[in-house]
């Protein structure tokens, strides 16, 4: 049987101090999007943000533990078995774990549309790797990623840090320009990117 | 609250009676939910949680132990499941859950690979039938209504609508859906409910049911 408990799930650390729990990508779903986060008391659990990139509707549904979350600037402190629907992408959502044990599920899509794995799954996937210097690893994931979801801007960039980190320069300038030159916003990331500081002096850096 | 968020507590939410004596906490329905199929199944020891089912080729299914414990079968295979066991079972697998503790809740998640999600309101009929059997017709009404109204073309919908007024008793606005239903079904798939569907056993003996087996 395909099965798991929230506890055997990879645990990947995250900047915000919260742990990703990849569940889609464990089990291979395809038909939607669900992760699950874990975190200790105090901690960040669902990070603070919008789904306006993504016009994503999100569940978030505590298994374990308690959670204060802040949605459209109002507090509930929600226990096992309680949930949040936020229907409008706009609306600015965080969970903080007020216990040790807190674990979310979290569902979500963009209504009226197939599901598309976020890049992101992939960009975070790759990070502890990329952070531990294991680029075979990193590549791997990352170049998983652009199989499923071809010239993806974010996953090209990580890519770009990635070879950057490695040595591989001209691998890390094409490929940086590539994710410029589809997402502008990753010319203003590459200026202070430390991952991207071996090639900054290069001519074919994108000022 | 703003009107952009909702908080719902599952062992609070309004629970459906479903077949083979199960209940459903009609999740999707009750927030609106729209990307996926999102519903939850609650159960006291030895109670079945979700009905044994397969499912369609392409639509995936995730099952989630939300509280108390629950014993899993899918295909041959049995596993013990308490809270936090997430459960993932691939399409066209034989799959059903029995309660181990009192009070268990399993969260379920469902879509079809490739497709946008499409709600077919199988769990808003629960619930809108739940409402008939304790004497809420008006309640129920309301629902097939509502879903009519967002689906007017699609047939199962009307359909379930006649099932609702005929296990209520009202023969004639029973008859008008399924007619519709008829009409609206170009490619026959209702055929088989026609045949077979227990819930239009009220209708039979009337003479008008001939018209909808033709």
């Amino acid at each position: 049987m395909n099965l798991a408990h929230i506890d055997e799930l990879d645990a990947i650390e995250m900047p915000d101090g919260f742990v990703w729990r990849p569940v889609r990508r464990r089990f291979g779903i395809r038909a939607f999007g669900t992760n699950a986060y874990t975190s200790r008391a105090n901690g960040q659990i669902v990070e603070e943000h919008t789904e306006n990139t993504l016009g994503h509707e999100e569940i978030y549904l505590v298994l374990r533990g308690r959670v204060r979350f802040t949605v459209d600037g109002d507090e509930h402190e929600l226990g096992p078995g309680q949930l949040v629907y936020v229907r409008d992408p706009s609306v600015r959502r965080a969970g903080v774990a007020l216990t040790d044990d807190a674990a979310v599920l979290a569902v979500g899509g963009k209504p009226g549309e197939p599901h598309d794995i976020s890049a992101w799954e992939y960009t975070f996937a790759a990070s502890p790797s990329l952070r531990a210097g294991r680029f075979d690893e990193a590549r791997r994931v990352l170049h998983e990623g652009l199989e499923a979801k071809p010239g993806s801007p974010p996953i090209l960039y990580d890519l770009a840090c990635v070879e950057a980190l490695a040595g591989e320069m001209d691998k890390a300038l094409e490929l940086l320009n590539e994710s410029v030159a589809a997402e502008e916003r990753f010319r203003e990331y590459a200026q202070t990117d430390e991952d991207l500081a071996s090639i900054r002096d290069d001519p074919r850096f994108p000022s | 609250m703003s009107d952009g968020y909702e908080i719902l507590t599952l062992d609070e939410a309004e629970t459906a009676p479903h077949r083979e004596n199960t209940t459903l906490i009609p999740v999707r329905h009750l927030l609106g939910f729209r990307p996926a199929g999102v519903n939850a199944w609650k159960a006291d020891t030895g109670g079945q949680l979700m009905p044994p089912h397969e499912e369609d080729s392409g639509n995936e299914e995730l099952y989630v132990v939300v509280s108390g414990r629950a014993t899993f079968t899918v295909g041959d295979e049995t596993a013990d499941a308490p809270a936090g066991t997430l459960v993932f079972v691939p399409p066209q697998v034989h799959r059903s859950a029995i309660a181990a503790e009192d009070g268990t809740i399993v969260f379920v998640v469902g879509g079809t690979v490739g497709e946008a999600f499409n709600a077919g309101g199988w769990d808003s009929f629960a619930l809108a039938d739940g409402y008939r059997q304790a004497g809420r017709l008006e309640d129920g009404r309301a629902i097939m209504a509502q879903l009519i109204a967002e689906k007017p073309d699609y047939w199962p919908t009307t359909y379930n609508a006649g099932c609702f007024e005929a296990l209520a008793g009202d023969n004639d606005a029973a008859f008008e859906h399924l007619r519709r239903a008829k009409k609206l079904d170009t490619e026959g798939h209702s055929a088989p409910y026609f045949r077979e569907d227990s819930d239009l056993d009220p209708l039979r003996d009337d003479p008008r049911f001939q018209e909808l087996l033709g």
